[in-house]
């Protein structure tokens, strides 16, 4: 028992910086053999980076990590691994067309000679599966033929091939229904007992007293609370996460006009999308909400026409807009702040001011030239209106936060004086004090007239400011909730599939 | 730790801010001009030497300045060299007409290539490479098939001379007209929408579509620009030749890729330079010039051409 109280992982004072971002400000954490310890914060409070340095992805700037009493190399994921530290990932990193046997053993494979063992290797992972109370997976299965909490399960015994001693889970239940994420609770109790410690990385806080032994907090880039019990109220594990002022962080809804600028009509593209109705009025910020999948995203592509719709119709300011043709789109009014924003919004070597006007160049044409003192002046402007830090137009895009990007993208649609805004989970990857930021500019963008249709995961977003929430389930527009009056429990019971919602609520 | 290597950290990335990719060929020229000096003085430092240089540099150079643009979008064009014998070839059909309607021709028929290239990688939704690979071998064949196989003599077309081997104020008309071209290309690619436009396509497809840019008219657009830059370097060749041929540019797409890509415009696409390309086919043709003088054979200048290819792209390619 001696061994049980000596921790197993010790980390102190950590701290990252990235160009223009601390995405850890002094992080500390301590994990003992056996214990089950849970993670929370808000996105972008370093949950990611802190797990990434422990698991050596990720070089800290300062800060020491120790694992048994020993310093543990910092950059080496090698060191890390050998070191008994295993690291499941939110986006599992298994080869999919590669059986089970061969994904648990990827990179440490069984030998006879030159080849490969195939037999020991099917062996020993029906071992590690039965270890994991889990035997549904054949070892000779493609990995590509699992089910998501199937492939967790794999990605758990890859780990166990190795002799873990600290197992993190990054988000695992993200992916789960509820009956998934009680087995994979069992999953991780017997690790636990066997003396593994657990790094459980969770958004959601129920989980917290069901599983967990004690509770760290994380907010922007802090440990703001720490060894709290599992019984704490979520009340107050919240209070911790947004760190009491959850009510200033959004801005106050504005009224909206009558005239419609956006309406759409049975818009469909199966598998993903199917009979989308919509009006968007002057100044109304629409939230969609939905899981995962449920099409929130594809629908947004649809009106914006980066995907041609099968059948359905867009009206912009009552024109109609041919389908595939995003050019028209916005010549029509519309512009999109995509969610994949450094792979799909941003060009990051260009500066700022460049990233800005690429949506309206003919305007500076003079001739056949283009009048770049004029692009200059009229990029830095918007930039500035949105009050972009640093205050460097000319620097590349790659050098600023997410947050500051994100206004880049807006500005480049202020600069187009557009009148519908479709903005795709806008603050994913902005640090949490650069939200709220986010949100006052577009309520700003709003309270000037310009309609806004915003995807986000964020419950507590959408309810925080938009004055009306769809919800999408499986293609569907499943229901319409007032954003102020509803709840997330309103919002989830229509969002949660039927046959997953045993447990909802 | 973080403390012992703040300060290499630190020097490592001074020297990165060294602009290293600008200077590397300005440097390779400065030099290659010392050895040229050193080693043939009174021959190699003289203006018709290097009039010379430019001039033999001038058909695969206006061709690389077209190349420039279709890299910048992250394509490639194999069927440059063969374009330019199938519009030779072309103009010399039409040649009992006259200069004007050879250059027609041949200007009309590269473009026409060139188009067909943009359709097919665009509409036909067929990679670069393969696209204008099949290229490559119809354009050679059509030059074969409608020439017989045969040169056709153009030696009374004066002006087509004209403008292969004339000379204005003692200029060679070539010189000048690579000259003038690369010009352009830099204004194209640097002062209008057009340019900017192809570099956001090159860099980020998916961000261009969704700014606005069609990205299938900016690709079909510098195809049809590299076919145009085809038909103006074969007018040049054709008419210092006297003759046109069939037979005439193998591996000029390569060469013409070489300077482009030496000049620092990345394959990739996104990011494009046409005075890069420009020195890029002013060294090959230093490089060229200085073997002549030195009486080495071509095996040398094959071999003294990769190492610097490779050389200028590994310097350049450091971060």
């Amino acid at each position: 028992m001696s061994e049980a109280d000596s921790p197993l992982l010790e980390v102190r004072g950590l701290v990252k910086d990235y160009p223009g971002v601390r995405a850890l400000d002094g992080v500390d954490l301590t994990v003992t053999p056996g214990q089950v310890h849970c993670l929370i914060g808000q996105n972008g409070a370093g949950k990611s980076t802190l797990i990434k340095c422990i698991s050596g992805l990720v070089e800290p700037t300062a800060g020491e990590v120790r694992f048994e009493g020993e310093p543990l190399p910092v950059g080496d994921p090698n060191a890390s691994i050998a070191r008994g530290i295993a690291t499941i990932y939110q986006e599992l990193d298994l080869v999919p067309h590669l059986s089970v046997a061969l994904n648990v053993f990827l990179g440490h494979e069984h030998k006879r000679g030159p080849l490969l063992n195939r037999a020991a290797m099917h062996r020993e992972t029906a071992a590690l599966f039965a270890r994991l109370g889990d035997e549904s997976i054949s070892p000779t299965a493609s990995v590509s033929t699992l089910r998501p909490a199937q492939q967790q399960v794999v990605s758990m015994a890859r780990a166990l091939s190795h002799s873990v001693k600290l197992l993190i889970l990054d988000e695992p239940s993200a992916v789960l229904d509820d009956v998934e994420v009680e087995a994979l609770f069992g999953v991780v109790r017997r690790l636990a007992a066997e003396g593994v410690g657990i790094i459980w990385i969770s958004h959601r806080l129920g989980e917290v007293g069901a599983l967990g032994d004690v509770v760290t907090v994380l907010k922007e880039g802090r440990t703001v609370a720490t060894e709290l019990p599992p019984d704490t109220p979520i009340d107050t594990l919240i209070g911790h996460m947004v760190g009491g002022r959850m009510d200033a962080l959004f801005p106050d809804r504005g009224p909206f006009r009558e005239t419609t600028v956006l309406e759409v009509r049975g818009l469909t593209r199966p598998p993903d999308v199917y009979d989308a109705s919509l009006t968007l009025h002057e100044g109304e910020i629409l939230g969609l909400a939905g899981l995962v999948g449920s099409g929130r995203t594809e629908l947004l592509r649809l009106i914006y026409g980066l995907d041609p719709a099968k059948s359905g119709e867009v009206e912009v300011g009552g024109h109609r807009l041919p389908p595939g043709r995003p050019d028209l789109a916005i010549r029509a009014g519309l512009g999109m702040a995509p969610e994949e924003r450094k792979s799909e919004g941003l060009w990051l070597d260009w500066s700022m001011i460049r990233n800005t006007s690429i949506a309206d160049l003919s305007r500076f044409r003079r001739g056949p030239f283009t009048d770049r003192a004029a692009e200059r002046r009229d990029a830095t402007r918007h930039l500035r209106s949105l009050n972009t830090q640093p205050d460097a137009p000319e620097r590349p895009a790659r050098l600023f936060s997410g947050g500051n990007q994100q206004k880049a993208v807006l500005a480049r649609w202020l600069l187009r004086s557009c009148r519908v805004l479709l903005l795709d989970e806008p603050t994913r990857g902005v640090d949490v004090g650069a939200r709220s930021e986010i949100y006052r500019v577009i309520a700003d963008l709003a309270s000037n007239g310009i309609g806004i249709v915003m995807v986000s995961s964020e419950l507590a977003e959408l309810l925080g400011f938009c004055h009306r929430v769809l919800v999408m389930r499986e293609g569907h527009i499943v229901d319409e909730l007032d954003g102020a009056t509803s709840t997330e429990e309103d919002v989830l019971r229509s969002a949660v599939p039927v046959h997953h919602r045993a447990k909802a609520g | 730790m973080a403390v012992d290597t703040a300060p290499t950290v630190d020097v490592r990335t001074r020297l990165r801010q060294v602009p290293v990719q600008e200077l590397v060929l300005p440097v390779v020229i400065i030099a290659l001009i010392i050895v040229g000096v050193i080693i043939r003085p009174g021959v190699f430092l003289t203006s018709d030497n290097l009039l010379n240089v430019l001039t033999q540099a001038s058909i695969t150079g206006i061709i690389a300045i077209g190349m420039t643009f279709v890299i910048a979008t992250g394509g490639i064009d194999l069927s440059v060299g063969s374009v330019l014998a199938a519009a030779c070839i072309a103009g010399g059909l039409l040649a009992e007409y006259g200069s004007w309607m050879f250059m027609l021709g041949a200007v009309g028929f590269a473009l026409l290539l060139g188009s067909i290239n943009g359709l097919t990688i665009t509409v036909g939704k067929v990679v670069p490479f393969i696209a204008t690979l099949a290229m490559l071998t119809i354009a050679r064949g059509l030059a074969l098939w409608m020439s017989d196989k045969t040169p056709i003599s153009l030696i009374e077309l004066g002006i087509l001379q004209g403008f292969g081997s004339g000379r204005v104020l003692g200029v060679p008309v070539p010189a000048i007209i690579f000259v003038v071209v690369a010009i352009a290309g830099w204004v194209l690619l640097n002062r209008t929408t057009f340019g900017r436009r192809a570099v956001a396509v090159g860099g980020n497809r998916s961000a261009a579509r969704i700014a606005g840019i069609r990205p299938g008219r900016i690709t079909f657009a510098v195809y049809a620009l590299t076919g145009l830059c085809v038909g103006i370097s074969a007018i040049l060749l054709s008419g210092r030749l006297a003759s046109a041929s069939p037979v005439v540019g193998n591996l000029v797409e390569l060469d013409a890729i070489a300077a482009v890509v030496i000049g620092g415009t990345a394959l990739t696409g996104g990011k494009a330079t046409v005075t890069g390309t420009f020195f890029g086919v002013i060294t090959f043709g230093l490089i060229f010039n200085l073997l002549n003088l030195l009486n080495m054979p071509a095996e040398i200048q094959g071999i003294v051409k990769g190492v610097l290819i490779l050389v200028a792209v590994a310097l350049q390619r450091r971060d």
